[in-house]
């Protein structure tokens, strides 16, 4: 597993060279900006259970054979395991998202899964369609974008309340690993 | 490759855990103390060719048998190979400087050196005294930050320790 800073080093190191000048300019980026991708992170696994739920829910909005008797979410225990699956996908992004690097991501999560769920007769594009609402969602309570939705009685709404500022460098990272996740499962 | 982001992201793993707040401080305590580690490794890679003939020069005077016939830098290809070799341990101390620990001095430069070096009749105080050599000249302000410094000190420190 590699961060930021690790994977500099590693690719400095097949060149035996050591790094300065340019490479040091975008660690030290991540560095100022550091602030920020901890908010960001801590936005993601602070709102985790929403995040899931709603993108699992979402999913099956959209396509509601999944819950009928033969569907891939009927009975409760495969809607379970379903859920625990968008769990561990978020939780790897978030990683993914600390570290700066997708290699966690890579070896950890995505390293067999599309192969996994083929056998398992996952339904891959649900799956990817569960992972695209996560991205959305999870994109939206790091810029702090999210809004109530249709319903004007929401109690469940919630914003972060960090200070304002710039974070679409953040946003597009993040969004990176999660379309990582879509392209590994088509 | 460790770091403290690593660190945090395996234990958090090996728990099927979301980063925690704990976590998450570890990892800026660690942001804090990064400005002064870059700094120290741009210098050292900027002026790493100095460091290294100083360094090397200040071991072959230390040690000038090494010059001898049948010693390690009986010609000027060997001798070329000791420079190249405190080249690499410098380089190695610049990464360490960037991800902030030991991992890369460790994986790459320690293990296995003292084996290398015994099978090639090498003598490890001569690294050890061009890096001696290289942690008492370097100093404050003239070549970097005392903080900077400190840091550079440390993983040299380190590297002498490992090879005494």
């Amino acid at each position: 597993m590699l961060d930021a800073f690790s994977r500099a080093v590693v690719s400095a190191d097949s060149k035996t060279a050591p790094i300065g000048g340019g490479e040091l300019a975008a660690l030290r980026n991540y560095v100022a900006e550091g602030n920020k991708r901890l908010d960001a992170v801590n936005a993601i696994t602070s709102n985790a259970s929403c995040i899931v739920s709603d993108a699992v829910t979402g999913m099956i909005c959209e396509n509601t054979g999944l819950i009928q008797a033969g569907g891939n979410c009927y009975p409760n225990r495969r809607m379970a395991a379903c859920l625990r699956d968008g769990e561990i996908v978020l939780r790897y992004v978030s990683y993914a998202l600390l570290a700066g690097d997708a290699s966690v991501l890579d070896d950890r999560c995505l390293n067999g899964l599309k192969e996994t769920y083929i056998a398992l007769g996952v339904p891959l594009q649900s799956a990817a369609r569960a992972v695209a609402i996560m991205k959305a969602s999870s994109t939206a309570h790091i810029n702090e974008t999210n809004t109530s939705g249709t319903n004007p009685v929401e109690t469940r709404f919630r914003k972060m309340e960090t200070v304002q500022g710039d974070c679409s460098a953040l946003v597009a990272e993040a969004a990176t690993y999660f379309d990582r996740v879509i392209s590994g499962l088509s | 490759m460790k770091s403290v982001v690593t660190t945090v992201v395996t234990a958090a793993d090996a728990a099927g855990r979301f980063p925690s707040q704990n976590d998450l401080e570890a990892v800026q305590g660690n942001i804090q103390r990064a400005t002064a580690r870059l700094e120290a490794a741009e210098k050292l890679a900027a002026g790493l060719d100095k460091v290294t003939k100083e360094a090397g020069d200040a071991c072959f005077s230390k040690y000038p048998y090494l010059k001898q016939a049948g010693e390690a830098g009986e010609n000027q290809v060997k001798v070329d190979k000791c420079y190249r070799d405190i080249a690499h341990y410098l380089r190695l101390i610049n990464y360490c400087l960037v991800v902030g620990g030991t991992g890369p001095l460790d994986e790459w430069g320690i293990a296995g050196a003292r084996e290398v070096y015994r099978t090639l009749r090498l003598p490890t105080a001569a690294y050890v005294e061009a890096l001696t050599f290289t942690r008492d000249r370097a100093c404050a302000p003239r070549d970097m930050s005392p903080q900077a410094l400190n840091e550079l000190k440390s993983y040299l420190d380190y590297a002498i320790n490992a090879l005494s």
